[in-house]
């Protein structure tokens, strides 16, 4: 317990130590994301849902900033170590391999949702200025949900592709080939109801796409997929990187590049 | 008889790189065994396989086969018990970026289980000099600060069987001395050390036994002095009253008696005697020469 307590404390201290940088840039990113998207062109957007562009943009940013944050904090925790060497000392000292899992995946959670939380609180003020009124939460057991369940998947993506990762060019290979496309083509931005339809029978199966409907689903009450069916992907997809993130502690290298 | 605190028992390790279609075998069927309580030296020259052996013991490395026994349990079977016991000093220098040396330490007991361990570090840091340098980050401190950082952090959860891989490099003389001093009191405490290093004459100075390897393989294993009587010669030189210098190179064994006589000398003849004992560092070359 004293050992799980101090991997996460140390996760924790270390995205604190960093917290202008890990807090402040994704606050301007969505603030432009919102001024561009929702407020410049939100209201030529036409939504069959009957929501203002901006409503429906704003759990999609959410989502990004979780997912992204939470893949940012478990892998750039894991590179780093590997530069200095830190790596090498949770190899060497008993810890189980899911120990260090779990304490990355709540890192990932916790930073994400922060990121999340203030993406949501700079929407809000957009979405108050602009509509006159605030961004509803219909479900906010199952926001949570998402939160939790969203930041650890990607947190358990984030360390499986570090761990496994030679170079630092492999991890940011992976984010533009494989993150980016993802989240953009998950939903953050659209509906897939917009979407020719080929594009809507692949979206299916991005477990993002999931994870975004399903939180948009929380806030608004209504989305792409239902509710269940995106609680229930999402959730198998935490199992399925859960048991990627541990392979890859056992299968990778904790020594220094 | 009491378990050995290490047994290295036919280690073989081959690193396949997965690059090219290179292999190197970097230890190639070790046997050795450190007796508890004892310093012993691993001696090599660069490339032999010592930091491979060491990697093995802590994990870091997966035996291509054989084992290692760690007070009598085996590294690959009981990780997490085996792990509880050794300390270890790696060879590269850590870079750690967020946390001060303080809170190193702190984590560093964590990864074991201890919670309370404020005292033992504070006494680690007084013991290495740290202590005023408690709150600097790793890159504001020197090599030399580093080295004793991670000398610390080796140590923080009482280990029996402390590594130090090549833990004087880029010490200075004081301080190294020191550092050994702390070694010959962590002996005293009980510790079993293994210990590499490319000063020779510390090697033989500090270690009950050494092992040379060269090229992955056991060349010997034995008394520091045991080497250097079967691989070098003991040199007299002899000043006569006459004024005459003579110059022998004989046998570790041989006493300077045994010499005179071989020699024909009386010792009436002598002025006075000059004798030079072998030194590990000859014995060393000579081996790897062969
Ligand atoms: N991760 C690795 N991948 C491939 N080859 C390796 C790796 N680590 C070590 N080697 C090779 O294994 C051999 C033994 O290396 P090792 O680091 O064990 O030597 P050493 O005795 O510690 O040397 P030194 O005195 O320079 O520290 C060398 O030929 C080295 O090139
Ligand atoms: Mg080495």
């Amino acid at each position: 317990m004293i050992i799980f307590y101090t991997l996460l404390r140390r996760e924790i201290k270390r995205f604190a130590k960093v917290v202008i940088q890990t807090v402040v840039s994704p606050i301007v990113s969505s603030a432009l994301y919102l001024l561009v998207f929702g407020v410049s062109l939100g209201g030529s957007v036409q939504l069959n849902n009957g929501f203002a562009y901006l409503t429906f943009l704003i759990p999609g940013l959410m989502v990004m900033g979780l997912t992204n944050n939470a893949f940012q904090n478990s892998s750039s925790s894991i590179v780093t170590s590997k530069f200095s060497g830190d790596l090498e000392d949770l190899r060497v000292a008993p810890i189980p391999h899911y120990y260090i899992v779990w304490a990355m995946g709540l890192g990932g959670v916790f930073r994400g949702s922060l990121v999340a939380i203030i993406t949501g609180l700079v929407g809000t003020a957009f979405h108050y200025a602009q509509l006159g009124k605030l961004i509803p939460i219909e479900h906010p057991f199952w926001m949570l949900y998402f939160f939790m369940i969203g930041g650890l998947t990607f947190a358990f993506i984030g360390i499986f592709v570090a761990f496994l990762a030679r170079s630092f060019d492999q991890l940011s290979a992976f984010t533009a080939f494989v993150l980016l496309p993802l989240t953009y083509l998950g939903g953050v931005f659209i509906s897939i109801q917009n979407l020719a339809p080929i594009w809507q029978t692949l979206s299916k199966f991005n477990p993002l796409f999931y994870l975004i409907n399903g939180f948009r689903y929380s806030m608004l009450g209504q989305a792409d997929v239902d509710l269940m069916t995106a609680v229930g992907v999402s959730l198998l997809a935490a199992v399925i990187t859960f048991i990627l993130a541990n392979y890859s502690l056992a299968k990778g290298s904790f020594s220094r590049w | 008889m009491s378990t050995a605190a290490l047994e290295v028992i036919n280690l073989k390790k081959t690193y396949q790189d997965k690059v090219g279609d290179s292999v190197v075998e970097a230890v190639k069927g070790i046997n050795f065994s450190i007796k508890a309580g004892t310093i012993f030296g691993l001696l090599g020259p660069n490339g032999a396989g010592k930091t491979t052996i060491i990697a093995a013991i802590t994990t870091l490395e997966k035996p291509t086969s054989g084992d290692v026994l760690v007070f009598g349990n085996s590294v690959t079977e009981k990780p997490l018990l085996t792990k509880r016991q050794v300390g270890v000093v790696h060879q590269e220098v850590i870079n750690t970026g967020y946390f001060s040396v303080a809170e190193i330490l702190d984590f560093q007991s964590g990864y074991y289980g201890l919670f309370k361990n404020k005292e033992r570090c504070e006494y680690l840091m007084h013991k290495l000099s740290l202590h005023e340098h408690r709150e600097k980050k790793t890159r504001q401190l020197s090599g030399g600060m580093k080295r004793r950082l991670m000398i610390a952090k080796a140590l923080v959860h009482s280990p029996k069987l402390l590594l130090l891989d090549e833990p004087t490099a880029g010490v200075d003389v004081g301080l190294r001395e020191s550092l050994w001093n702390f070694v010959q009191e962590l002996k005293k405490d009980g510790l079993s050390i293994l210990l590499t290093t490319h000063y020779l004459e510390e090697a033989e100075q500090l270690c009950d036994q050494v092992a040379i390897i060269h090229k992955g393989q056991l060349l010997f294993n034995g008394h520091s002095t045991d080497v250097i009587s079967q691989y070098t010669l003991k040199k007299f030189t002899i000043f006569l009253k006459n004024g005459e210098k003579k110059e022998f190179e004989e046998a570790t064994k041989m006493g300077l008696n045994e010499v005179l006589v071989k020699h024909q000398i009386q010792l009436s003849e002598i002025q006075d005697i000059k004798i030079e004992e072998g030194k590990l560092e000859k014995a060393f070359a000579k081996m790897v020469a062969q």
